[in-house]
């Protein structure tokens, strides 16, 4: 087809080529999205749709997909429908389809055929000494299939090997052969995975994998169809990672939601929320809750912030503008960085030996508020850095020309340049410390009805509670009730941790206006 | 062709010595004192040598051109009258340079003293990503001329009056208040090149100094964005003294009132009055250069 600017796609055999192909693509989206909905478990497998399971749906239209694309990709070799394949469907696509090979075989010697999986080990009845065992076999099925499918015309190869694969899956789900009742039995690790949750994931790959083929194949291969290929293939796993995010979220809330608003109600008197303003005192009268946690969680962020933000953002600002870049500030960097990636448990240690023993012997908010400071102070360092770094030396230059101290020309126009990545770094810090719970069993918790005092006054040199220990602390003392207890324990720190990036995002968006508009 | 070659390598072509090089030189004579005196300043990077040995004497109130091909050191040569060389840590610097007879290269100078009396306009225009009010204000605001600090303003003592005088002074002087008077608060990068220039050379206005150094200011402009610039250039010169590097020889003629041409290997090959060098220079280098024949 090289030569001419529009490719011949009309006439009747190829609008239906693309309209099958608009079918099997849209049969594909349509898969991945139920089967997302069942591996997020939004949707049960007992569930119906017109009488029939949805299994039996998922399992259907894969299999029909399937075909489809087997349908597809024979038609347009066919040559009748005007397609621009390559000669070849590339090594990626073959190295795709000699994995898929590979695991279709060895899975069906193995479970199926009972294989073993060693070499010269061979079934019954084989002499000892030749190569056999599922996993050899599998290896040559997987290179011969790959092999095969680099040297077929690309509307072969990427089509016959993954047309057969899907239809493959969608028949076994569809005829209940992997289905709800069916298991396989990890012997070596005693493990079961049963069927209501391999088919669910086995059906988001197979339809993953049709929608890449299908949406190669409606564009009529090459490098168009290579291009809408990758397109939605990246935007259904984009949209994949999405909704585990909202899973997430919505899990946390749904469990947790109920006892956390236990109690709430806006009256005349103002607005009662016993879980958030209550104490936890067991047993007694009033509904239990966390507000000393929540306490210690915010204060505890302040704290680490107040103290991680001026010195991080002061270290960077002099190994950016002011140390001459050499090996002093190579050798800070990778001190740095390694700082970033050290184990909380080690900064908990180290607070526990070197802090606590000057800060009255006890486990303090102060403590907490120190070392959750030092684990934070890297981030904010490297982040900073980078962000000066990012700055344009031409407001240095421009700044010098006019007679402006270098210490003035940080101060007004660099770091106000700089701030916007400086928060992001603040923000992303935050959202770690916030959760950290090890090093605060060290040098910071108290009991479990131990208070730390108000949002207005923090007692620094008591122990004290913060919302990731107490959900730790509320879930391995087993006390009846705290599985409840914990869920609305974890929601609470969910809305605190999201209420201190709203702050930070607010903030960021401030000052990228100022410097824009 | 092959000869002229040779000549920008540094090369004594066509029989021609060091010394009668150095003939060439045809010493420019003005009436009055220098406003800037330079005497056998010499610049490094690291191992390479800059400019080698440049003698020259600018006359205040002029405009004085900077010429010659890419890489001969007249960009180094401008950042050396203000020391913004300081800011490169392989340059180093041997002579000596005056202003209004007071050595700059002294180890007890105010840099910040020096660079509000000598300012500089760059290449490409670099607003700060603030107001155009608060670009022009800038430079008074952080020497203190100007107070608009958060104790002043709680006093109601801050200079407001004052600060929006300067402004729109500094903007006059500039060509640019026309354009910008209506929306003096909004970001300066969302003015166009040229206009970004001019508020530029209002920023560096706006200090009060006495020499301005222009480095290709007018380079990364459209032609009508540039004749403003040039327009503007030749006004300044009655109230103060301009240097311009300039890459462009029209440019050059048209605007200044002595030109000095520096020729590859950092030399400062002839230098005087803008009509002398482009109808009659001296040197036969100058001479292949502005007719084109090579750089």
């Amino acid at each position: 087809m090289t030569g001419t600017l529009t490719v011949s796609r009309d006439g009747v055999g190829a609008r239906a080529f693309t309209d099958l192909g608009t079918g099997v693509l849209g049969v594909a989206i349509l898969s991945f999205l139920l089967a997302v909905t069942l591996l997020l478990q939004w949707t049960g497998p007992g569930t119906e749709v017109f009488g029939v399971t949805v299994f039996s749906v998922l399992g259907t239209g894969l299999l029909l997909g399937g075909l489809g694309l087997v349908v597809e990709g024979l038609v347009s070799r066919a040559g009748v429908v005007g397609t621009t394949p390559d000669h070849t469907p590339g090594l990626v696509t073959a190295t795709v389809a000699a994995v898929a090979a590979a695991a279709v075989a060895g899975l069906f010697l193995s479970q199926t055929l009972g294989w073993e999986g060693l070499w010269f080990v061979g079934p019954a009845g084989l002499p000892i000494g030749v190569p056999a065992g599922w996993s050899p076999v599998a290896l040559l099925v997987g290179s011969a299939v790959g092999a095969l499918t680099a040297t077929a015309r690309e509307d072969l190869g990427a089509t016959l090997p993954f047309g057969g694969l899907v239809a493959l899956g969608g028949a076994l789900i569809a005829t209940g052969a992997i289905g709800v009742g069916w298991q396989w039995n990890l012997h070596d690790v005693s493990a079961v995975i049963h069927g209501a949750q391999a088919v669910p994931f086995l059906a988001v790959v197979l339809s993953l994998v049709l929608t890449w083929a299908a949406a190669k194949a409606r564009e009529g291969f090459g490098a168009q169809g290579r291009e809408r290929a990758a397109f939605m293939f990246l935007g259904l796993i984009a949209f994949g990672m999405l909704s585990v995010l909202a899973l997430v979220v919505t899990y946390i809330t749904v469990r947790g939601a109920g006892r956390a608003f236990q109690g709430f109600a806006v009256g005349l008197d103002g607005i009662r929320w016993p879980f958030v303003t209550n104490g936890t005192t067991f047993g007694a009268e009033t509904p239990d809750g966390v507000y000393p946690s929540i306490v210690g969680t915010v204060w505890l962020v302040i704290g680490s912030v107040l103290f991680a933000v001026p010195l991080g953002v002061g270290a960077a600002v002099f190994l950016t503008e002011y140390a001459d870049q050499g090996r002093f500030t190579a050798v800070v960097e990778v001190a740095t960085n390694a700082l970033w990636s050290t184990p909380s448990i080690v900064f908990g240690l180290f607070g526990y030996a070197l802090l606590v023993p000057r800060i009255g012997n006890r486990n303090t908010l102060l403590a907490g508020m120190l070392v959750l400071g030092f684990m934070l102070l890297p981030l904010v360092i490297i982040t900073a850095r980078e962000s000066l770094k990012a700055v344009p030396d031409e407001y240095r230059d421009a700044s010098a020309a006019l007679g402006v101290s270098r210490w003035s020309t940080i101060r007004s126009v660099v770091l106000p340049a700089a701030m916007p990545g400086v928060i992001t770094g603040i923000v992303l810090g935050v959202g770690r410390i916030a959760g950290e719970t090890a090093p605060l069993i060290l040098v910071m918790a108290g009991g479990l009805n131990q208070d730390s005092g108000s949002l207005f006054s923090p007692d620094l040199l008591q122990g004290g509670q913060a919302l990731p220990y107490k959900l730790y602390a509320i879930i391995t003392a087993g006390i009846s009730g705290s599985s409840e207890f914990g869920w609305a324990t974890a929601f609470v720190l969910l809305l605190v941790v999201l209420g201190f990036y709203a702050i930070g995002i607010g903030s960021r968006l401030y000052f990228r206006r100022k410097l824009n508009e | 062709m092959s000869n002229t070659i040779e000549t920008v390598a540094g090369q004594t072509t066509t029989g021609e010595t060091a010394e009668e090089r150095q003939a060439e030189w045809i010493e420019y004579d003005f009436a009055g004192d220098p406003k800037i005196a330079v005497e056998d300043l010499n610049v490094w990077y690291g191992a390479d040598q800059a400019l080698q040995g440049i003698d020259l004497e600018v006359p205040e109130h002029s405009v004085t051109a900077l010429i010659g091909p890419s890489g001969c050191g007249k960009s180094t040569f401008l950042r050396s009258l203000n020391r913004m060389n300081d800011r490169i840590k392989s340059a180093r610097v041997e002579g000596s340079v005056t202003l209004d007879g007071e050595e700059i290269y002294r180890d007890d100078i105010n840099l910040v003293e020096l660079r509000k009396r000598v300012g500089m306009v760059f290449q490409s225009p670099n607003p700060f990503p603030k107001t155009i009010r608060e670009n022009v204000a800038y430079g008074p605001r952080k020497h203190g001329a100007i107070d608009r600090g958060l104790i002043a303003r709680l006093r109601g003592t801050d200079d407001r009056d004052a600060e929006a005088a300067l402004v729109e002074r500094s903007l006059r002087q500039a060509a640019l208040w026309e354009e910008v008077d209506d929306r003096l608060d909004d970001n300066a990068l969302g003015l166009s090149g040229g206009q970004q220039q001019r508020l530029c050379i209002a920023r560096c206005l706006a200090v009060d100094p006495e020499v301005i150094l222009m480095d290709e200011p007018a380079s990364a402009l459209d032609p009508i964005a540039t004749a403003k610039i040039e327009d503007l250039i030749q006004d300044l010169a009655e109230d103060y003294t301009v240097v311009i590097v300039t890459h462009n020889m029209q440019q050059a003629a048209r605007i200044s009132d002595q030109t000095a041409v520096f020729l590859t290997g950092g030399e400062l090959v002839e230098y005087g009055e803008t009509d002398q060098i482009f109808e009659n220079p001296h040197s036969q280098r100058v001479e292949d250069y502005i007719t084109g024949k090579f750089g």
